[in-house]
Formats: C-alpha cells, structure tokens, sequence
C-alpha cells in the first residue's frame, strides 16, 4: 500500500481522561442530529416548491398554505443543521486531524462552496419565505427564487460527501488530486443516491407528523394538515423501497482494504438492520394508507423507527472510520514519533551549541544596516541589487555626496535600478556612509 | 507546511482568501450578533416599556434585517474560518484546536442557546407582541440572546489573545522539547491579552451594532407606506445615538488599554500593518486616518442625537462605513503584528514551528514533503529541475503570504534583481528592514533552487 500520511500535530489529544468510547458515541449522535436537521432541509425547501408549484397549477390554497408552511422547517433546519455540523466538525478536527486536513486540501478550493454556495442559498431562501405575500401576483417569479435556493442546496451535499469519501480512505490520498476525482466514483454515487431518498423518506416522516399537529391545531391548518400526512406517506413509501435496497451495498463501495476488513466486524449488520427497520416502517405506513387521518401516537412511532434506521446508518459510517483508520493511524503516530525525536534532539544541540559560541561583538553601524534593510539589496564584497560596499568605497566620492544618495534615492550611477530614498536622520546617514568609505 | 498536500491560490493569494471570509465574519459576528443583539434587546425592552408599539414593531423589522444576515452570513463565514484556516495552516489549525478543544466545545453549546433564542425571539415575536405578558417574555428571549451572543465572545477572544501571547511571565503553555507536547491549558487560556481584548471589542461592537441599526432605522421608516412606522425614527435613533454616546468613548479607551499590553516587538510593528511597508514611516497619513475614522464617528454620532429627525441618510451610511473601515483596519493590524509568527514564538506564519527549524536546516524541507512527486523536490544530478524544486519550496515556505505574480507578487518584489541578490536577501529574511518575515528553513542547495526559481520569474519569456 503506497501510504501518504502528513504527521500526527505534535500536542496530546485532549481526552480528559475519557475512553474512546466516548467520543465514538459523541461524534455518532451530533453527526445524527446535524443529518437529521439536513434531510429536513433538503427535504422541507423541496416540499415548499413542489407545493408551490402543484398550488398555482391546482389552483389550490390547501397546496399553497402547505408550501408556506414548509418554509418554517426550512428556515429552522438550516439554522441547526448548520450549527450542528460544527460539532462533528470539531471532533473530527481533533481525532483524526492529519486525515481530515488532507482531505480538506485535496478538494480545494471547491470545498469553499459549502460556505459561500450556502450563503447564497441560505439568503434565497430566506427571499423566498419572507417575499411570499409581497409577491403573491408574481408566483412565477417567487417560484423561481425557490427553485434556485434548493438547487443551490442540491449541490451542497455532492461536495461534502467527496470530501468525506476522500478523508475516509486515506490509502486515497496518494491517488486522488483533486475533488472531481473522488466525485466521480461509484462510492459517491452510492452514497448521494443513499443520502437522497434518506432525506425524502425522512421529510415524508416529518410531514406526517407536522400535519398530525396540524389537524390538531384545526381551522385553516387542519386541511393543510390532511394534505401532509397524505403526501408524507408518499415521500417515504416512493423513496424507502429502492434506498432499502441501496443502502447495505453502500458499505461494500469503499476500497477492498476496508470492505474486505469491514466484512469480519460487527459493524456489518448495522446497514442491513438499517435496511429492515425501513422496511418495517415501510408495512407500517401501508396499513394505514389511504386514509389522511392518524394520530399522535402513530406519528410518534414512525419518528422514532426513522430516527432509529438513521442512527444505524450513523453507525455502520462510525465503522468504516473504525476500521479504515486502524492502521494508517498507527503509520502516523510512528512517522511522527520518529521525526519529532530528530527534531527535538537537534534543537536541544542547536540551543547548546549558540550557548557555547563566542558573543560576536557587532559593529554598530553593522546592525544600523541591518535594521535599516540595507543590507538587503547591498552586501560588503559582492554586487547585489545595489553596488558592494567595496565598490563604492573604491570609486572615492565624498561623504556628502553619498549621503544626497541615501536621502534623495540615486539612479544611474552603477546601473539602471535605482536606490529609493532612505528614511534616515543625519545622524544615522552620517554613520552609514562613514562605515561604508571605510570598507576598502 | 510541507507535510500537507500544497493548495495554492493564484492571484489574490491565501491571505487574501482568508482576510475576505474573516472580515465578513468580523463585521457581522460583531456588528450583527455581539453588539446586535444588545442594541436590539435594549430598544425592544425601551419601546414595551413606553408602550409604543409603532416603534416596538419598528424593532421587529430591525432585528429581521439582523436574523437574515447573523444566521446566513455570519454562521457561515463562522465555520468558514476553520475550513479556511484548514487550508492556509491545516498545522496551527491543528494545534489550536489540540489546545482548545473543550473551550470551543463550550462555545458550541452556548451558540446553541444563541441560535436557538434568536429563532424563538425573532419567530414568536409577532404571536407574543399580542399582549403585555407575551411581549415581557420576548424582551427576555432577547436579553438571553444578547448574553449568550456575549459568551461566545468570550471563548473566541481567549484562542485569539493565545495566537499573539500564548507566554508571559515565565508560565509556559507548552514545552517544546517533549513530545508529545503537554499543553498548559491555563496558561493558554489566561493569557494577557485576553481581557483587554475582550473589553475593546465588546464595547466597540455594541457601538457599530447602534451605527447599524440607525442606518437601518433610517431606511425602515424612509420607506415604510404606514405614517406610524415613519414617526418612530426620532426616537429610535435618538436612543442607538445615546448608546453610542457611552461606548464609543469607552470602546475607545479600552482600544487603547488593549495596545498597551501587546508585545513590544509587534507593536513596533502597528506603522507596518496599518499602511503597508512602502507607507510605514508617513506616520502624518496614519493619524490622519485614525482621526478621519474617529471624527467620521463622533460628528455622526452628534449629528444623529440631536437632531435625529433630520439624520440624513448619508450621515448614517458615513458613520456605518467608518466603522467598517475600523473594524478592516483593526483585523488586518491584529493579524499583521504577529508576524512572522502564527502562534507567537511557537510556528512561523507559514507553519513551520520554530523547534523544527535546526533539523530542517540539516536535511532540508522537502525531505518530508511527503505529497510532492520526486522529481519536483529532488534536485537532479543536472541540475535540470533546479527552478521546479525552487519553485515547490515557495509554495510551502512563502504561498502564506506571497503570490507568483499576484498580491505581494515575488515577480515584482524582486525585479531588476540577480540571482545573487535574490540568494543574499534568503540568507536574511527577517533583517533587512523585514522583521514580519519568517527566516528561510532549509538547506543550502534548497537555497539555490529558491533563489533560481525567484530570479526565473522575471526572466520568463525573455530570449536567453
Ligand atoms: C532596494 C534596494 C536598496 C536598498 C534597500 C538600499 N540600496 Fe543603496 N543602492 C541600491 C542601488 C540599486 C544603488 C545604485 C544606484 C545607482 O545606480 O545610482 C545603490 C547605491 C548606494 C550607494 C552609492 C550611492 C552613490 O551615489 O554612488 C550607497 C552608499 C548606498 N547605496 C548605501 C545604502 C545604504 C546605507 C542603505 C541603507 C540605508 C541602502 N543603500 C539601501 C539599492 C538599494
């Protein structure tokens, strides 16, 4: 295996003392929550499109009052998505930094589109939630705006998951040189299908369980509400079955090192329990469709199974990293081990060493061109930017002359570069040019 | 640094890539968040409590301007600083967080009662302003939101005031010679530049915070159809004006009280930072500046209190852009006055940390440049590859700072330069009038590929 690992950053993890354990089960439920308030996002911007749309076209205020609705979601899930991302963020920076970083580096600078492209779609949307009644004689145009916020949202995820694929097989890291080249692989594809139809069949669940609410509410929002639960329970049901299908062969995209390693651990059976649990929810539903009622207690139990198909994702994704990052960890804590003692060895005998060198005594006017960067374009001996020292002192001119040169700057005289004026009090000018004549 | 893959952004540099996220960042997390949400909890309480609901829903427009750009813009650039910091110094990034894991974890908890009290404060609003009691609970969402706003603050200016004075008074936050380096946290964390830094920016947040919602006040009621909304200019403009009767002085003082307790060695270097080095001694055009930005600020100031009816426009969008300038001005220097150093006295701008320095000198930098193919970090026995090699030590010792023919461009910081010229300035790179500039790490045939390189960009297209 052709490893290229950058070192592990030389300061201790700060565990405080707590297992490992507990950070896998902190980054699993932070990373479930952040994808969580994400499906929805994507999911909910969608839905109030479509609603939108399917409302002018029906010409239906159920349909419209529904899409408006949506927007609420929307706006909440892009808040705590964005913030929730910050936590795995931050565990991972800390766990796994070396991987992290290179694959931050790998895929730049398009990585900054999951800030900047956000931004733009974050502002639309928000366009999009507060123009609705200013533009309620314009649905064209309105239409338009929310067509464009969730594109724009649409390609988040596709360059997040390249990095994400990219920092979760390192043995990558050698190959791989810029972000389309992870993009354009089967496990990506696999994956964004996977992320996807789990955001549709989660929204499904969040709009069943709104539009309970809803109907509870009663007035106005109780049609909205049938119409949600109704169309909820075909988000999940058009998007479950092949997503039930997809989902274990995820786990067997990433590379033979890891699939192959995969196989022996129990981690395994996490997608094929996630695959199950759909289904289960999938009957669920079936039995109680075509009716646009449910209650609460109904609603409740198709969150939690969602919620629970979504933690064993979570889990089977924790186990690739459990397994994929075994070894080149190890790799890099040896690589850097070994560096850091050279490094720290040949400090300590540098250290030593200018202890017991011999005090150079400068000549003041010396450090007075250093400071003043003189030195930088001149040297005693040799012709740099400027003449040698040498050179000048040779060619004889007086004092008062040479220093008009250093205050006025001088062209010309040694050759086509010119010498800026220098900021210098007589003083210092006085003492620089003498050092100079002295240089013969 | 030379173990990471290399990114390099032509043109503007990764400076510049950084600098353009971070003051976005700076003016909305400031203006917007911080001080925002004092100057918008403090209006909202004044109008409830004189019953004046016209400007109570004034306020509510207001803070709608405030919730779309701090949860869109600012959250973003938030997070953006660390993927832009990952990619600029994946190698300080590192250690920072190595350092302050658990404090940035504590700030992501209150950023979730921030985040969480601005959504209910801004989206209940409407419901709750309905009756007394409801617009007392709201006032409260929106005195929490202001405090926790203020702790998150708290926790970043800490990391902050660690990257310019992580030592003091013999209190060590690391040992550089043991590895794995046992942190300090304390020391870290209690780090003199903390609170002075903490106290300038509170206060000159809350006054740009109050320059901002006058600009606003003053384009919400210039163009609101409803004759109510339009009355409720003078006094809420009045009212930010008084707010920054108190703190732009305040802010000011304290600006002050924190220079003081900044590093001698990077406050000579403030000339430097402020007007680049082809400015640094014209000290006449810098005071100017600071007096125009201050003046800008106090006329505006006066103008907008006593007579806040006729507050012109223009004076507002004066003020509001003076303190943009400020707030520029001031990253800009805090950034620049660490120089050479990312972390003081720990790692180079450019990552390398100082405790690498004499073995990289012995066996060169590209020894371990582990994701640069051979033929471009290993001179050949030709001598063929020299500039290609040169060229792969600039972009792992000089990118940070320095283009190929872009912002600080080597192509023009070095013409009518020779190669020797160009190899005796390496040999000194913080002296010569530099002192921002980290010295050159490597070996003395990683020198000559450099200079080779340096001198290459001037000679292209010339016929040899
Ligand atoms: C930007 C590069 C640069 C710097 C910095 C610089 N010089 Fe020069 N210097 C030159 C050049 C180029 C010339 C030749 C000018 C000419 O041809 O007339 C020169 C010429 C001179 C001469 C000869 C002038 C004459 O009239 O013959 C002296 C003496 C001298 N420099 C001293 C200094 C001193 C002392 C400093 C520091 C305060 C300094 N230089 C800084 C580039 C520089």
């Amino acid at each position: 295996m052709n490893w290229k690992l950058p070192f592990d950053i030389p300061l201790v993890v700060p565990t405080m003392g707590l297992p490992g354990w507990f950070f896998d089960t902190l980054g699993i439920i932070v990373f479930v929550v952040h994808i969580a308030f994400i499906y929805t996002l994507i999911g909910a911007s969608t839905a109030s499109v479509l609603y939108n749309i399917t409302g002018v076209f029906k010409k239906s205020k159920t349909d419209d009052l529904l899409a408006y609705k949506m927007t609420n979601p929307t706006t909440i899930s892009e808040n705590m998505g964005a913030l929730w991302g910050v936590a795995p963020l931050l565990v991972i920076s800390v766990l796994y930094t070396g991987f992290f970083y290179t694959a931050i580096l790998k895929v730049s600078p398009h990585i900054l589109h999951i800030i900047y492209g956000n931004i733009f779609a974050f502002l639309l949307s928000y366009a999009y939630k507060f123009s609705w009644h200013s533009l309620h004689h314009h649905k064209g145009f309105h239409i338009a705006i929310g067509l464009v916020a969730v594109l724009t949202f649409y390609t988040l995820p596709p360059v997040f998951m390249s990095m994400s694929n990219l920092y979760l097989q390192p043995e990558t890291f050698a190959t791989v040189q810029n972000i389309w080249d992870m993009m354009l692989t089967p496990l990506t594809g696999f994956r964004l299908i996977n992320f996807f139809l789990t955001a549709f069949s989660f929204t499904g669940i969040v709009m069943i369980y709104l539009g309970v609410k809803w109907v509870k509410a009663g007035g106005e929002d109780a049609e909205a509400g049938h119409l949600a639960i109704d169309q909820g329970k075909k988000w999940f049901m058009w998007a479950a079955p092949v997503n039930i299908a997809v989902l274990p062969l995820v786990f067997f995209a990433f590379s033979p090192r890891i699939s192959e390693a995969y196989i022996h651990t129990p981690f395994v059976f996490a997608p094929f329990a996630a695959s199950v649990v759909l289904t289960i929810l999938f009957f669920f539903l079936l039995k109680r469709f075509g009716t646009s009622e449910m209650n609460l207690s109904d609603a409740t139990k198709a969150v939690v199974l969602m919620v629970v198909a979504v933690a064993l994702m979570a889990t089977a994704r924790h186990g690739i990293r459990v397994v994929s990052f075994e070894e080149p960890l190890k790799l890099q804590a040896e690589a850097t081990e070994k560096y850091m003692n050279d490094v720290i060895a040949e400090y300590k005998a540098y250290k030593e060493e200018m202890k017991n060198a011999p005090a150079v005594v400068l000549d003041p006017a010396v450090s007075l061109a250093d400071s003043k960067g003189c030195l930088a374009c001149h040297s005693v001996d040799t012709a740099l930017v400027g003449p040698s020292y040498k050179e000048v002192a040779a060619k004889g001119e007086s004092a008062d002359v040479l220093i008009a040169s250093l205050k006025n700057g001088s062209t010309g005289k040694w050759g086509e570069t010119p010498m800026p004026p220098q900021t210098l009090t007589d003083e210092e000018a006085k003492t620089l040019v003498e050092w100079v004549l002295k240089q013969k | 640094m030379f173990d990471f893959p290399i990114f390099e952004m032509p043109t503007i540099g990764l400076r510049m890539l950084m600098a353009i996220n971070a003051i976005i960042h700076v003016f909305v997390s400031h203006g917007g968040a911080v001080g925002g949400s004092v100057v918008l909890a403090l209006a909202a309480w004044w109008a409830n409590k004189r019953n004046d609901m016209a400007s109570y829903e004034t306020v509510y427009r207001l803070l709608m301007v405030f919730f779309i750009i701090t949860t869109s813009v600012g959250a973003l650039t938030g997070i953006g600083m660390w993927i832009h910091a990952n990619i600029i110094s994946p190698n300080a990034i590192g250690g920072l967080i190595r350092v302050f894991f658990w404090k940035w974890f504590i700030e992501w908890i209150v950023f979730n009662f921030e985040v969480v009290l601005l959504l209910f404060w801004f989206m209940t609003w409407k419901q709750k302003a309905l009756t007394p009691e409801g617009r007392a609970k709201s006032v409260r969402f929106g005195i929490f939101y202001a405090v926790s706003s203020w702790v998150t603050m708290l926790i970043i200016t800490a990391i902050l005031g660690f990257m310019l004075t992580p030592n003091f008074d013999g209190q060590p936050w690391v040992d550089p010679e043991v590895y794995p380096g046992n942190v300090n946290y304390n020391n870290a964390l209690f780090n003199p530049t903390w609170f002075p830094g903490l106290a300038f920016r509170t206060f000159s947040s809350i006054a740009f915070a109050a320059a901002l919602a006058i600009m606003w006040t003053w384009l919400i009621t210039a163009f609101s159809k409803d004759e109510a909304i339009r009355n409720t200019r003078e006094g809420l403009i009045k009212l930010f004006a008084k707010i920054m009767i108190v703190t732009v002085p305040v802010g000011a003082a304290l600006g002050y009280y924190y220079l003081l307790q900044i590093p001698e060695a990077a406050r000579a270097m403030i000339p430097t930072a402020m007007m680049t080095r082809a400015f640094a001694d014209k000290m006449d055009l810098m005071y100017m500046i600071i007096s125009g930005i201050g003046g800008a600020v106090v006329v505006t100031t006066i103008i907008a209190y006593f007579s806040p009816k006729r507050m012109p426009y223009i004076a507002a969008t004066l003020m509001v852009s003076a303190f943009l300038l400020f707030w520029g001005y001031e990253e800009r220097t805090r950034e620049f006055i660490r120089k050479p150093f990312l972390i003081y006295n720990y790692m180079y701008a450019n990552g390398i940390r100082v405790t690498d320095v004499p073995h990289l000198n012995k066996v060169g930098i590209l020894k371990h440049a582990i994701f640069v193919d051979e033929e471009k970090k290993v001179i050949k026995e030709d001598k063929s590859n020299l500039i290609e090699v040169g060229h792969t030590i600039a972009q792992i010792e000089c990118r940070a700072c320095h283009t190929e023919n872009g912002i600080n461009g080597l192509k023009f910081l070095t013409k009518g330069w020779s190669e020797a010229a160009i190899r005796n300035r390496i040999n000194n790179l913080p002296g010569g009038g530099t002192p921002y500039m980290a010295p050159f790490v490597g070996t003395e045939a990683e020198k000559d590929a450099l200079a080779a390189y340096i001198a290459s960009l001037n000679k292209r297209g010339e016929i040899k």
